[in-house]
């Protein structure tokens, strides 16, 4: 490194340090800057960071969907299919299987919850959900051959029915004599926003609870290994099911975008309103220059300070303003979402959830999320405080004559 | 000559009905090494004429050459690195930066220059054990007396080592005792080879010893000297 680089770089830090010196003389004012530009920043970064967590969680939704769902419509209403169906949706060639399925709501009186019955067929033997996460419970002794059926639940519905360590739970059937179930797993924590409301149990068992006719599902899940035959097979389906409703992965897809991209969008325009009010806000700060500060800068000027240095001393209070902002407020959005479940936004974001009992996000850092936060907080100030800085720095040394 | 002016001339708000002919055509050789005070009434240009050759003002028209600077047709940019480079300046009411302590004060010229602030502190600290306000150096600037602001204001003109000290009525917030002092102080800077121009009214400096010659301005214009 040549002198010229060791004379710059003592000439940034010196700068610097008269910057740091400038900011602490100013402590009640720039705390005060500081204090609501963390705020800001706060808001902004919760948001992004719960939208954020919400896309990967919809993501992992998706990921546990059938390629194609098959329902049966009655007079616009759904009714269970009739298991010919199978047999019937067999014959359409790019198929690879045909899961029939039961599933429906259970209220659970004393929690006051809704839970999620879902009946698969190959259960306990086979994967309760493809591709989510479980941990078993080792119930064995506690089963009672041919009394209870298995059951896997999702973490909250464990939390709900207060089972602690016990394994055995009753249900009501419609008729009001109990269903006997054991507890042989629990859904992994970090799947909660697909599992924490579920009750996972063979087709036969969910048949029995729900009292549904044995030849009948709620719907069929079709798995098709090519995705794009997805849309033919899928109109092949409806013009060979009359009365059938078919829905492919991707129209799922688009719903979820459609409720939680309108809820993010509605929220990120309020949020561009709030960083506007900064800007301004940051804006007249930095273009009110006192008569104090006025005569400084002619004071440096006089000194032999260039109008390049003066602006590189303002920018370097802006920069430190922000970075201390931006760490104060992502900070604090981070914990606001770890620790307290992001309940700032929760109601607006996750307003469809009513029906879960409960819903723990998990927060997720990505670079681009903090790119995305550091663009709509911080390029926005120092673009504002930019030009005020050097006009207030093209003040002349002789204001001091 | 290390300051030349020639016919110089300096208008403000030139061609609007605000004009001012501040400078009418003055031309001044200084040596270097020379002390020269600048006196005339309140408005008579002094200050002006003090700023052209400080670089705080381009004159409209006419020569003015400093350590073989031409001035007038410097950019601002340039004129900074000449007053950086050239001239220690002491404004009339002494202004520094209040919450800064006395040492920081001093030092602020060195700061965009790039001198290690461990040898920024000690050249600072040589200058105010020289001018006696050492023990203030970790002081608020505000909290100084008007004779010690003096003399910090001193130290930072001199932080530089320019060869040309420029003062603009240096003793017009000062006690006859005090006045005595910066004439003192700068008895000690021609000594050491710096050339000295002072504007001032105040007789105690144009009729002291320091002074080698006395200019006198009327309403811009050199009357005598």
């Amino acid at each position: 490194m040549g002198p010229g680089y060791l004379i710059s770089l003592r000439r940034q830090r010196n700068l610097l340090d008269f910057a740091l010196g400038s900011l602490w003389r100013a402590r009640w004012k720039n705390g005060g800057i500081v204090v609501v530009f963390s705020l800001v920043i706060f808001i902004i970064a919760s948001f992004r960071l719960m939208v954020a967590g919400l896309e990967q969680a919809s993501t992992a939704v998706l990921a546990t969907v059938p390629d194609i769902t098959v329902q049966r419509l009655v007079a616009g209403r759904q009714m269970p299919v009739p298991l010919w169906w199978v047999e019937e949706s067999g014959a359409v060639f790019g198929i690879r299987s045909i899961k029939p399925r039961v599933w429906g709501y259970y209220f659970h009186e004393t929690s006051g919850a809704n839970f999620t019955i879902i009946g698969v067929e190959d259960f306990p033997g086979g994967e309760p959900l493809p591709g989510v996460a479980m941990q078993a419970v080792s119930a064995d002794e506690q089963v009672e051959e041919n009394q209870f059926s298995p059951v896997v639940l999702g973490q909250a519905v464990h939390q709900m029915l207060a089972l602690g360590d016990r394994v055995n739970v009753s249900l009501f059937r419609p008729d009001l004599t109990l269903k006997g179930f054991s507890v042989v797993g629990l859904f992994a924590p970090q799947t909660g926003l697909v599992t924490d409301d579920l009750m996972v149990m063979a087709i036969d068992d969910a048949r029995d609870l729900f009292a549904l006719a044995p030849h009948n599902a709620t719907d069929l899940l079709i798995s098709v290994p090519n995705p794009l035959e997805v849309d033919t097979i899928a109109q092949k389906l409806m013009a060979k099911l009359p009365g059938s409703r078919v829905i492919t992965k991707a129209q799922i897809g688009k719903t979820y975008n459609a409720a939680f991209g309108w809820r993010s969008g509605f929220g990120m325009i309020c949020l561009i309103g709030t960083v506007a009010a900064f800007v301004i806000l940051a804006w007249d700060k930095a273009a009110g220059l006192s008569p104090e500060q006025r005569r400084e800068v002619a004071l440096l000027k006089t000194l032999g300070w260039q109008t390049g240095d003066v602006m590189a001393i303002r920018f370097m209070e802006s920069l430190v303003v922000c970075v201390v902002a931006f760490l104060v407020g992502t900070g604090l959005a981070w914990a606001h979402i770890v620790f307290t479940d992001g309940f700032l936004f929760k109601p607006l974001l996750l307003g469809w959830s009513v029906l879960r009992p409960s819903l723990s996000p998990v927060p997720v850092i990505r670079f681009d999320d903090v790119l995305i936060i550091f663009v709509m907080s911080v390029v926005p100030y120092l673009a504002a405080t930019i030009v005020p800085a050097w006009r207030g720095a093209m003040i002349r040394a002789d204001a001091t004559l | 000559m290390i300051i030349r002016l020639h016919e110089v001339h300096k208008f403000y708000n030139r061609d609007t009905p605000r004009q001012v002919h501040a400078v009418r055509g003055v031309s001044l050789a200084v040596q270097e090494g020379e002390a020269v005070c600048i006196s005339g009434p309140s408005g008579s240009g002094k200050s002006t004429l003090l700023g052209i050759i400080g670089g705080f003002f381009v004159p409209t028209s006419g020569l003015a050459e400093v350590a073989g600077v031409k001035l007038a047709r410097l950019p601002d940019r340039f004129l900074t690195s000449y007053r950086r480079d050239y001239i220690g300046f002491i404004p009339q009411r002494f202004p520094v930066i209040g919450a800064m302590s006395v040492l920081a004060n001093v030092i602020l010229p060195l700061l965009p220059l790039g001198v290690e602030q461990r040898e920024s502190e000690e050249r600072g600290r040589q200058l105010l054990t020289r001018l006696n306000i050492t023990h203030k150096q970790n002081m608020p600037a505000a909290e100084l007396s008007g004779g010690e602001l003096q003399r910090l204001v001193i130290a930072r003109a001199l932080i530089n080592d320019p060869p040309i000290i420029l003062a603009d009525e240096p003793t017009a917030h000062l006690d006859s005792a005090l006045s005595t002092q910066f004439i003192s102080i700068m008895s000690e800077c021609r000594a050491e080879g710096k050339t000295v121009v002072i504007a001032s009214h105040d007789p105690l400096v144009f009729q002291s010893s320091l002074i080698d010659r006395h200019l006198i301005l009327e309403d811009g214009a050199m009357v005598a000297g």
